[in-house]
């Protein structure tokens, strides 16, 4: 009795492993494809990057560092993960090489009100901040164009979606500002 | 404090039922009545809450410490039959009262897409131990109201004149639209 | 033998009206909800399960034989999770974004109480042929209800379908189409639709 059950679990083991073993490369270029065009939206001059394993406040952190055909860094990229109005915003985050300013942002998931929050993936919005400057901290103002040079307007409607991003973003530059420019940028 | 969020989240705001359409079966099929969607609702929580604490040890020190991520369905599913099989031997020998109650349920919610669900939501968000508990409890308890809701309305609605070809399952699954909507009211409670 | 086409026609064309899930046989809700918010997702899913009802029919038939009677819905619980788990890594692999748009709902075939319905009702009772029929016809006709579904939604959702605008900008959508209620919304209306069809058709034929 137990013995069939065995079987069939040895046979569907063996052939999950062989469909693994051939799916798994192509599943793993897949999300570097993806990485790789989300790094190059948001840092437009980078032609490659680097990958950067960092610990900030006793976690991992994934930085990558743009480079230029000449190998020149470029800036660097990293992912802001937070909560946004329903469920998490992923973003990709580009800064520039003096740390200054953002390069731009990409919003790779999200789960927010179609035609409303959702439209912070629309290049409209995105585009916003491309040349933000990031310090003291993005902030995002209603109904009117951007005031200073680290404001963006948020979506009419979309307040909290718009919110959740700016949110999100400034967590996550102030993050990674802890460990750069301090360090070294990696050759 | 995540943990209360957490709660939240799953129960009201992201309700399994309404905002993912996991449970639709029983919540369709088990909604009737309210006692039926009471017992039907209690068991299935104490199999979520369960099956997190028994699953999340199997993702973290089987699947992933041996490398072996493509076996989770396979995984995943035998030990909740199991699981569900075991705790039905259980009420069936120490309680026959609440055998009686609840016990028909028991195989059903093996097919629950609320408890594999919850399973693989916990792997995706990469909540630790103690989070996916808090996780499969509150999957579980936003089932229960969702269907305690619905069997309280449904038996409102058996008095009311729904026209035939609406009768059964089509008013059932308006109503659970107008639900859906009421509970988009929740969004937005926890920021950030 | 014209008997047994007759049969197997017979076992083909149930899924496809009388016993269409998930509008008649009440089945395999959660993904017709959960997916539909577009043609392309609902017939990937459709396709996705058709896939897997399948190969979990033939599987169980050619083993009915020699499982025994108490382990057997723990072998065709594996025996599906070992065909959605190989269709989810297809996907990922090769059509990623329909692997993201679907997301976790494709390992939710495993409870897709179709397959295992099919599985415990149908499969290990009849010999192959039958069971490949059922399958199919089961499968096509969850595949069209999806697609029937992802169609409605799609189009009163966002005014296009595929990506083709088909309502002009004078239409405004009816954003509660994407949303979760409208799928209950448009559900509950196609069962009723359904049924009013299934009478009319019972009415002609008892006439």
């Amino acid at each position: 009795m137990f013995l069939v059950l065995t079987v069939i679990g040895a046979i569907s083991g063996g052939i999950l492993a062989g469909v693994f073993h051939v799916a798994d490369p192509l599943i793993q270029a897949n999300r570097e494809k993806e990485l790789k065009e989300a790094i190059f939206v948001v840092l437009p001059e980078a032609k490659d990057y680097k990958v950067m394993e960092k610990e900030i406040d006793k976690e991992k952190a994934t930085i990558y560092q743009g480079i230029d055909a000449n190998s020149k860094p470029v800036g660097i990229a990293f992912i802001a993960d937070g909560g946004g109005f329903q469920g998490n915003i992923r973003i990709m985050v580009g800064l520039s090489i003096d740390y200054l300013k953002l390069k731009g942002i990409r919003i790779l998931e999200q789960n927010e009100t179609p035609g409303l929050g959702n439209r912070i993936k629309e290049p409209a919005f995105e585009d916003q901040f491309k040349g933000l400057e990031i310090r003291p901290k993005i902030e995002y103002i209603k109904y009117r164009k951007p005031e200073k040079p680290n404001q963006i307007t948020a979506i009419t409607g979309a307040t909290i979606s718009s919110d959740a991003v700016v949110k999100n973003v400034n967590n996550a530059v102030s993050r990674v500002l802890k460990v750069f420019p301090q360090e070294e940028v990696v050759k | 404090m995540k943990l209360i969020l957490i709660f939240i989240s799953a129960s009201l705001i992201n309700n399994f039922v309404l905002t993912y359409f996991l449970g639709i079966c029983p919540f369709l099929g088990v909604s009737n009545k309210t006692e039926n969607a009471l017992n039907m609702g209690l068991a299935t929580t104490f199999v979520m809450t369960l099956t997190a604490a028994v699953t999340w040890p199997i993702y973290t020190y089987l699947l992933v410490k041996f490398n072996i991520p493509f076996l989770e369905y396979v995984a995943f599913i035998i030990a909740i039959a199991a699981l569900v099989q075991l705790v039905e031997m259980y009420i069936r020998k120490s309680s026959p009262a609440v055998y009686r109650a609840m016990g028909i349920y028991l195989p059903l919610i093996t097919t629950n897409c609320a408890v594999l669900g919850l399973a693989l939501f916990m792997v995706l968000r990469d909540y630790n131990y103690i989070e996916s508990i808090i996780f499969g409890f509150g999957t579980g308890a936003g089932f229960t109201l969702a269907m305690l809701m619905m069997s309280g309305i449904r038996e409102e609605l058996e008095f009311a004149d729904v026209p035939k070809v609406f009768q059964g399952v089509s008013i059932t699954l308006i109503i659970a639209g107008m639900m859906a909507l009421a509970f988009m009211g929740f969004a937005g409670l926890i920021r950030g | 033998m014209a008997d047994n086409n007759q049969n197997l026609w017979h076992e083909f064309q149930k899924g496809l009206w009388q016993d269409i899930p998930p509008f008649r046989l009440v089945l395999g809700t959660c993904p017709a909800l959960a997916v539909t918010n577009s043609v392309i997702n609902g017939i990937a899913m459709g396709l996705a399960t058709l896939f897997v009802l399948l190969f979990a029919n033939i599987s169980v038939s050619a083993i009915r034989k020699i499982v025994p009677a108490q382990v057997r819905i723990a072998a065709y619980v594996v025996i599906i999770a070992l065909y959605v788990t190989v269709a989810d890594m297809f996907l990922a692999a090769m059509f990623p974004p329909i692997s993201k748009a679907l997301g976790p709902y494709v390992p939710l075939i495993i409870v897709n109480c179709i397959i295992l319905g099919r599985a415990e009702g149908f499969a290990q009772k009849n010999p192959i042929t039958p069971s490949i029929m059922d399958a199919i016809g089961m499968g096509i006709g969850f595949a069209l209800s999806l697609a029937v579904m992802g169609l409605i939604r799609e189009i009163f959702g966002f005014g296009s379908i595929l990506d083709i605008k088909l309502l002009g900008a004078w239409f405004e959508p009816w954003i509660v189409m994407i949303l979760p209620a409208g799928a209950f919304f448009v559900f509950g209306f196609l069962v009723a639709l359904v049924n009013y069809l299934s009478r009319k058709k019972a009415e002609t034929v008892c006439h």
